[in-house]
């Protein structure tokens, strides 16, 4: 935040704060795509009309990860919508704030809610049965809101896709609308175990769509640990393969 | 003597507004053979429904006051208490569900569980009272009853199971089929009053048959001897599966359902049958009161009418007799000329008229045992006050009593209307804790404060009706506040000298934030540069300050003062030149803290046919609201938004002309929040009129 070349006093080969830039530096909060460690320079990971997943086991962090991927978002001014098809809109909004208070975890109380209050107008829910969601009415909810110019998504989550029950076309709808409105998608994708993985590591109920992800993320836990592996995108190689998401916090470690 | 008192059910009835509670009431008032006559909530007879016992009640066709009542049924005692279904007199319904061992839930067959119930749930949660469900108006297009059941599970994480199965819905409604006794239940007679019981008929016998079983299933959880008598496929009696869902029930681990029409008069009885073998008696629930010789440790009263005396004041009510205090005994007995202690002043008082209430009508008894609700006469005490026999010094834990968001000026006409309003005030403040009154000293209005809009304006309406006061009211005033952002150092002398002895001081330290308290007061003085005896008139001074901020006059709070040195003069300075310099330096150092205004938020969630979701999000977002979310229901849409409480005003009315009527919202206060900065002047600006035209 040192744009001030006043506050530099080159003699002491030090830079000295001026009480305003310590303000700032306390005002701006930073947080980094969780998935930009696997070798990505954007912050967006995903270009427009992009897809992007994170596939799991049922209670692993697939939710957790992706509420960090918008977080980002909500923290650079980008609009997030949550379309949840598995919870109510109160129980979404506790993953958000769970996570923004353990991201935010160094800053005062008051501090928190300050930077809460800034990006909460960033984040729209919406939740659908899943029987009742489809790519026609999630564009008839998005044109009521956008006409009026109340939330325009830059990235959109969906959490709780059934992707072994829908098929091809549905995604491809979805794709459509992702490259009308400029928008990037990211999926949980929830994998069983009982449905045996290609050599890729992709479980043989997604093999029929892969083509239109972009990013392909796995998180698999061993012992008390959740790794992230990229199964496609950047740093597939797995010596790169080095993320961990810590278990207590469900936030992005270093990896070993 | 211990005695045991099975028999009893102190019972509240709860729900969503226009989901039939006052009706039901009426119904089992009826059936119960306490009232001889049917009236509607909305009488075109001109009388009215008997709960509704106030003149506006029956005008607005909503319950405000909740009267609690008492009746019998099969041998049973039960206490009613009806509650008001509006989120502005929430605090009617709290208090309610204190005072209850156990409840029913009404929910409407076509609108199912709506915001309001769910409000209502999260507060029989809070007070962990046992409830069965009834889904009312199976009459009604739309009715599907099992729909409503699975919201139940989905929405309130009930486990709702059926305990009946309609016989036709909608226009078709005849009667239901009790899964318990296998028997088809009709209801015949001009009201219904005779139960028919009859086969089940040949067309619902399979469905019947499947009900029961996830019924028995449900229940055996609770009871091994079901689950035994189930194994062995023989001797699962009514009462097998009775007592079993009653320990599910009492342990809030299962919610079972009955369904009916209140209005058409079919299947109350049945319910009646519910709340005696399913919801608890008083000794079945443990309550707890605060020990005040013992640290308010917490002690358990024991449902004993022979230990001391310990009674809840819930309701007032000023009848034609004087001040009409509802209570509930929950140990001892309250005998006619007894002596009992107010625990609040320590004052004694003598019992005089007890009775029992049948909404505005009452019975005389000789005394109130504990587990009974009834009224005392005479008695002059608050909503909330514990009495005990002497000698007992225990005090029922307080109730959570929210903070006023909106206020509003009244003035009166006449000298006649001011006695009136003085009076209606007074009473309405004892009767209602969230409701408070005060005269603004700069003004010499007279200020209102509550809940909501509508809390407001049904206080105006009562003073004018009740007490013949002829009130106007101004515009309702949102409770803006202000507060600090940074810190601001200050070093403030205050001296007079204008003949006589002078004064002199001076304060220097700092204020700053603080996020979890409205005034924290620091002295960092060391080596006397204050004296130890001007200390105390420095905070003084400094609280005096946070009334009223220096420029819009709101209150101000969350500020931190640190005063670390100053000066005093040993002939000239006093408690009152420490108390003007503290107020001087607050002054001095407050603007340039950075104030800034927060305003009330509310949440509030409309619950609209989808066709409407656009337009009632535009309209939230024209009135600054965020929304949070939306949740699609089949039909019905859920919005869940933040709107602060000054964009609110005749929100009501927009929102029923922008959905044909088929919209409804409620409202609670979320939080406090910055105003944005065009808003900030405006309200600068209009604060300044105001203290012009006050001036």
């Amino acid at each position: 935040m040192l744009t001030n070349s006043s506050s530099l006093k080159r003699e002491d080969n030090v830079i000295h704060l001026t009480y305003k830039d310590i303000v700032m530096i306390k005002k701006e909060m930073i947080y980094r795509n969780p998935l930009i460690k696997l070798g990505y320079e954007n912050e967006d990971i995903l270009q427009n009309g992009g897809f992007g997943a994170v596939l799991a086991h049922a209670g692993v962090g697939k939710t957790a990860l992706l509420v960090q991927v918008a977080l980002n978002a909500m923290l650079r001014e980008q609009p997030v919508l949550h379309v949840s098809l598995n919870d109510a809109v109160s129980k979404v909004d506790v993953w958000y704030q769970e996570l923004f208070h353990n991201i935010a975890a160094n800053y005062d109380a008051a501090e928190i809610q300050d930077h809460w209050d800034k990006i909460q107008p960033y984040r729209f829910i919406m939740t659908f049965k899943v029987e009742g969601f489809s790519a026609p009415k999630l564009e008839e909810r998005l044109t009521d809101l956008m006409e009026q110019n109340i939330f325009k998504p830059h990235t959109v989550i969906i959490d709780g896709f059934k992707f072994d029950e829908a098929g091809r076309g549905p995604l491809e709808q979805l794709k459509e609308l992702a490259r009308k409105y400029s928008m990037r998608i990211w999926f949980t994708v929830h994998t069983h175990r009982h449905i045996p993985q290609q050599e890729n590591g992709l479980p043989l109920s997604f093999l029929h769509v892969t083509d239109l992800f972009d990013v392909i993320v796995q998180l698999a836990a061993k012992g008390d640990e959740v790794y992230i592996k990229s199964l496609k995108g950047k740093s597939t190689d797995s010596a790169l393969n080095d993320l961990l998401l810590d278990p207590a916090t469900m936030l992005i470690k270093d990896g070993k | 003597m211990k005695i045991d008192n099975p028999k009893i059910r102190n019972i509240g009835i709860s729900a969503h507004i226009d989901s039939g509670k006052t009706t039901l009431t009426e119904r089992i008032l009826y059936y119960t053979k306490r009232i001889h006559a049917i009236h509607d909530v909305k009488g075109k007879d001109g009388v009215g429904a008997t709960m509704d016992s106030m003149e506006l009640e029956k005008e607005r066709g909503i319950t405000i006051a909740s009267a609690a009542t008492y009746c019998e049924w099969k041998g049973y005692e039960v206490n009613i208490i009806d509650t008001p279904g509006h989120v502005d007199f929430t605090i009617e319904v709290e208090r309610s569900l204190r005072v209850l061992d156990g409840a029913i839930l009404v929910l409407c067959a076509v609108g199912g569980v709506q915001s309001q119930s769910i409000t209502v749930d999260r507060q029989m949660k809070r007070y962990k009272v046992p409830c069965i469900a009834f889904i009312n108006k199976c009459d009604r297009s739309g009715a599907n009853p099992f729909r409503v059941i699975s919201q139940l599970k989905t929405k309130l994480g009930h486990n709702a199971v059926a305990m009946q199965i309609p016989i036709g819905l909608e226009n078709e409604a005849e009667g239901v089929v009790d899964l318990v006794s296998m028997k088809a239940l009709y209801f015949d007679g001009d009201n219904g009053e005779i139960v028919r019981e009859v086969e089940i008929p040949q067309n619902l016998l399979e469905e019947a048959k499947a009900k029961r079983e996830e019924l028995i299933d449900a229940a055996s959880v609770f009871s091994d001897e079901l689950t035994d008598a189930i194994l062995n496929e023989s001797g699962i009696t009514s009462e097998l599966i009775y007592e079993a869902l009653r320990k599910g029930t009492l342990q809030r681990k299962i919610t079972p359902v009955y369904m009916g029409s209140a209005y058409k008069n079919k299947a109350i009885q049945p319910m009646l049958d519910g709340v005696n073998y399913l919801l608890p008696c008083p000794s079945d629930v443990e309550n707890v009161a605060m020990d005040m010789d013992n640290n308010e440790e917490l002690v358990v009263l024991d449902n004993d009418p022979e230990k001391p005396i310990v009674a809840l004041a819930f309701k007032l009510e000023d009848g034609q007799y004087g001040q009409l205090t509802y209570v509930r005994v929950y140990q001892g007995t309250v005998a006619k000329g007894s002596t009992i202690v107010n625990i609040r002043n320590g004052k004694k008082v003598k019992v005089g008229r007890v009775v029992r209430m049948h909404a505005d009508q009452m019975e005389d008894v000789e005394s109130l045992q504990s587990g009974y609700i009834g009224a005392l006469f005479g008695i002059e005490c608050s909503s909330g006050d514990t009495f005990t026999s002497q000698g007992t010094n225990v005090t029922m834990i307080s109730m959570y009593v929210p903070k006023p968001v909106i206020s509003a000026a009244i003035t009166t006409k006449d000298n006649k209307s001011q006695m009136a309003m003085a009076k209606a005030l007074n009473r309405f403040c004892k009767e209602d804790p969230t409701f408070k009154t005060f005269v603004d000293p700069e003004t010499n209005e007279t200020i209102i404060e509550g809940m909501g809009e509508l809390h407001l304006d049904i206080y105006v309406e009562r003073m004018r009706r009740e007490y013949g006061a002829e009130v106007t009211t101004g515009n309702p005033r949102v409770a803006y506040r202000e507060t600090i952002t940074q810190r601001a150092d200050f070093n403030y002398t205050h001296k007079k000298q204008t003949g006589g002895s002078g004064q002199f001081a001076r304060i220097a330290g700092f204020i700053e934030p603080v996020s979890d308290a409205d005034f924290v007061f620091e002295n960092k003085i060391f080596g006397g540069a204050i004296p130890t005896q001007f200390i105390s008139a420095c905070e003084k001074g400094f609280k005096q300050s946070m009334a009223k901020g220096p420029k819009l006059e709101f209150p101000i709070t969350g500020v931190k003062v640190l005063i670390n040195d100053g000066a005093s003069h040993a002939v000239d300075s006093s408690d009152m030149a420490f108390q003007a310099c503290a107020r001087g330096a607050f002054k001095d150092a407050y603007l340039r803290a950075k104030p800034v205004i927060h305003e009330p938020i509310m949440k509030v969630v409309v619950e609209t046919p989808t066709e409407f979701q656009g337009p009632v999000m535009g309209l939230l977002n024209q009135r600054r609201g965020m929304i949070i979310g939306s949740q699609d229901e089949d039909v019905m849409c859920v919005i869940e938004s933040q709107v602060p409480l000054a964009e609110m005003f005749g929100f009501s009315t927009i929102l029923r002309s922008a959905t044909q009527g088929k919209a409804q919202f409620t409202m609670e206060f979320a939080i406090y929040r910055q105003v944005p900065q065009s808003i900030a002047e405006k309200i600068t600006l209009e604060a300044a009129e105001n203290k012009k035209s006050a001036a």
